[in-house]
């Protein structure tokens, strides 16, 4: 791609437009690993149980925020839960992976103490409501990506 | 056909990592301000390479600077120009092609960079024409080679296209 | 007066060109963990937690954004520094300041990266201006053979030279459990015969790109006493800025003669009594991101006179048994996860002084060692340790 300068009106100042492209790869490690496999695989939300303060975090952790323990115990959520607060986004980025208007939850999974970030869909902005029910609908083609849950849906 | 599938088997224990890859330029329009600005207009009109001159140390600063980094004192607007010849004090070239962050593909092949030393005593960074390393050294004498259209000019220090081998002898009969 | 510092707690992991096995957070809790359990103490004894990483070297901005858990910070004051090459100088300096001025009694700091996440030479190609550096930029390799042209040239060195260098610092790494590239080089040409990268710089002749991190504990003199019965004091710290873009990538053109190291080595030097650094100081563990660049660094140091460099190598005085050792770890062009770099050399050079080096402790004693830094804005940082003080 070629750069672009461009002299401001009257000015002796230029603009630059320039792109800074670094391709990356985030390795997942072991916990994340598992925790995107299982949703490929068998389309089950899993998190990692706190054996000392008994916190269950979902995404899986590896390691406890408050008493610092090695978190290795395994534990399966459900994939229905319930909607802790919402934003609507109307903005459209090209890093966003859907068209806007964009829906936007934090959902505490039934039986997780965290809250889990994703999208909602087939929803009516307007009847979003904090407290309502939501579950998860998974897509057919999956990646193990946090995205093979197209979005959560309201639980009619 | 069982030696394939028991293959198979020792291959589904071995654990396997997800990674997510992220391949998106990101984009920014970088201002030159002012003293840079002059800098890129001395070039894309006059083909002139300029510096700004510290009222207290009397240092040429290029790249051009608000404020002397020797005297912290404010440079006023002092401007001089600086001549386009001088000589290789450090270079090298790549030998393996990097990848450029920049224009989003790996540099080009052999890419020979260098310092130079302006015959004023200013150091300058530059490519240099010459790809061929056996006739690379420290102290060759060089010339900037400039875009010779007036259109194509604007983008500062990449107006001048590289710094070209000058013979003395040649550049001295040529005066005369 | 500043409050005393001991290094009370040294964690590091083992590094890797690749470790698929853990996320980014995961690995320096590895780090973490070791310098706990070195220091025998819990993360609630931690008081303030300050950490070291280069800014898009990986896949993500803010990475200590997402590790908080991961890294005992949770709650508890601490921010992130990234000074360039120097990131984990600048962080150790940070550590001490903070301890120093007596605001935390016990302080962790932490340097990581994890480079298989991106590609290291673009990075710093990007992190240059793009109106300076842009089509002169060539990562930090390029500056690093361009240093090692003006040294050819000047110094006598020849390309032996560098190549004994390089087979030093690999017998040395293959005794350290943690160094990353263990080659067992046997000879000089071996290294003469590698490949180049950028000329004259070959593959053998500049620092990997590794995957690692390392965490230092700090304490206040009256709990350090109480950790531990071999604190490692931090005597002095020296940072010296410089403009990186003046005239280019790093700033200095002529690359050989280094405005920061002259003006960090005289501050530091002169504040400590030290006259004759190599009969002063026992030991150093100096950031090298390659072997030319090593013999440049026992000129700026004043390990020997201008011009010797290659002296010091040639008579074996600077080898793990030599009068002078350095590098005993391997040093950087062995191991080089950028951001926790130049804290393994502090933490390598207060082993040392402990004399926990186990297979790569030098044979004499160690009381007194440097650390360096290079790289960045704040292109040089110095560190002097002491058993004593």
């Amino acid at each position: 791609m070629s750069t672009v300068t461009e002299k401001l009106e009257g000015m002796d100042v230029w603009l630059y437009h320039g792109q800074i492209y670094i391709p990356n790869t985030y390795s997942a490690g072991a916990v994340g690993s598992k925790f995107l496999i299982e949703l490929r695989d068998r389309k089950r939300i899993v998190g990692t149980r706190c054996p000392t303060c008994n916190r269950v975090y979902v995404p899986a952790r590896s390691i406890c925020k408050d008493c610092y323990s090695q978190l290795d115990e395994w534990v399966e959520v459900s994939n229905k839960g319930t909607l802790l607060t919402y934003t609507v986004c109307n903005q459209q980025n090209a890093i966003q992976p859907v068209e806007a208007p964009i829906v936007y939850g934090i959902i505490q999974l039934d039986g997780a103490d965290t809250g889990f970030v994703h999208l909602l869909g087939e929803v009516d902005p307007e009847q979003l409501k904090v407290g309502m029910r939501v579950q998860a609908v998974f897509k057919k083609e999956r990646e193990a990506s946090i995205l093979d849950i197209k979005y959560f849906k309201p639980l009619v | 056909m069982a030696k394939a599938s028991s293959k198979k088997k020792a291959e589904e224990k071995k654990p396997e990592y997800i990674h997510v890859t992220f391949n998106r330029p990101r984009q920014y329009s970088w201002s030159t301000g002012r003293y840079l600005g002059h800098f890129y207009a001395e070039a894309k009109e006059n083909k002139r390479i300029v510096g700004n001159r510290c009222p207290k140390c009397k240092d040429i600063w290029l790249p051009p600077t608000p404020v002397c980094p020797k005297c912290k004192v404010d440079m006023g607007w002092d401007w001089a120009e600086l001549p386009q010849t001088g000589e290789v004090y450090q270079y090298t070239y790549l030998v393996m092609p990097l990848w450029d962050p920049h224009y989003g593909e790996k540099w080009a092949n052999p890419y020979p960079s260098a310092i130079i030393l302006l015959d004023n005593g200013v150091f300058y960074r530059h490519r240099l024409e010459e790809t061929d390393k056996d006739k690379l050294r420290a102290g060759i004498r060089v010339q900037a080679v400039w875009k010779e259209d007036y259109e194509e000019r604007g983008h500062g220090m990449a107006d001048i296209l590289y710094f070209k081998t000058i013979d003395e002898q040649e550049a001295k009969r040529c005066l005369q | 007066m500043p409050n005393r510092v001991a290094i009370v707690g040294i964690g590091q992991t083992y590094h890797k060109s690749k470790r698929p096995d853990v996320s980014q957070p995961e690995m320096v809790a590895e780090a973490v963990r070791a310098a706990l359990a070195d220091a025998q103490l819990s993360i609630q004894d931690v008081e303030a937690v300050f950490s070291a990483n280069m800014e898009t070297f990986e896949a993500i901005y803010l990475p200590d954004h997402g590790m908080a858990a991961e890294v005992g910070a949770f709650g508890k004051p601490g921010f992130k520094v990234n000074t360039g090459g120097t990131t984990g100088g600048s962080v150790v300096a940070e550590g001490f300041y903070m301890v120093a001025s007596g605001l935390f009694d016990i302080a962790m700091v932490i340097g990581f990266e994890k480079q298989d996440c991106g590609d290291t030479t673009a990075a710093i190609t990007a992190a240059v201006t793009p109106i300076w550096g842009k089509g002169a930029a060539t990562g930090a390799i390029g500056e690093f053979a361009k240093q090692a042209l003006s040294y050819i040239e000047t110094s006598g060195a020849t390309e032996e030279h560098a190549a004994m260098i390089r087979l030093k610092a690999d017998r040395n790494a293959c005794r350290n459990p943690y160094a990353h590239l263990k080659l067992g080089l046997k000879s000089v040409d071996e290294i003469l015969q590698s490949a180049y990268l950028v000329w004259p710089l070959r593959i053998l002749d500049f620092c990997p790109q590794s995957c690692g991190a390392c965490a230092l504990i700090f304490a206040s003199e009256q709990r350090a006493k109480k950790i531990t019965k071999k604190p490692v004091w931090i005597a002095d710290v020296e940072v010296v800025h410089q403009e990186p873009f003046r005239a280019g990538v790093f700033g200095d053109p002529t690359g050989k003669e280094t405005y920061t190291q002259h003006v960090a080595c005289e501050r530091l030097y002169k504040r400590n009594g030290i006259s004759n650094p190599r009969k002063d100081i026992d030991m150093a563990e100096i950031y090298e991101p390659s072997n030319w660049e090593e013999m440049n660094l026992y000129e700026h140091f004043h390990f020997c006179e201008k011009g010797e460099g290659w002296k010091l190598i040639e008579k074996g005085i600077t080898e793990i048994e030599g009068e002078f050792p350095v590098n005993c770890s391997g040093g950087v062009i062995a191991t080089n996860p950028i951001g926790a770099t130049p804290v393994i050399r502090v933490a390598e050079a207060a082993l040392q002084i402990r004399g926990d080096a186990g297979e790569h402790q030098a044979p004499k004693d160690i009381k007194t060692a440097i650390a360096t830094a290079l790289g960045g804005p704040n292109w040089t940082v110095l560190v002097l340790l002491k058993r004593s003080l």
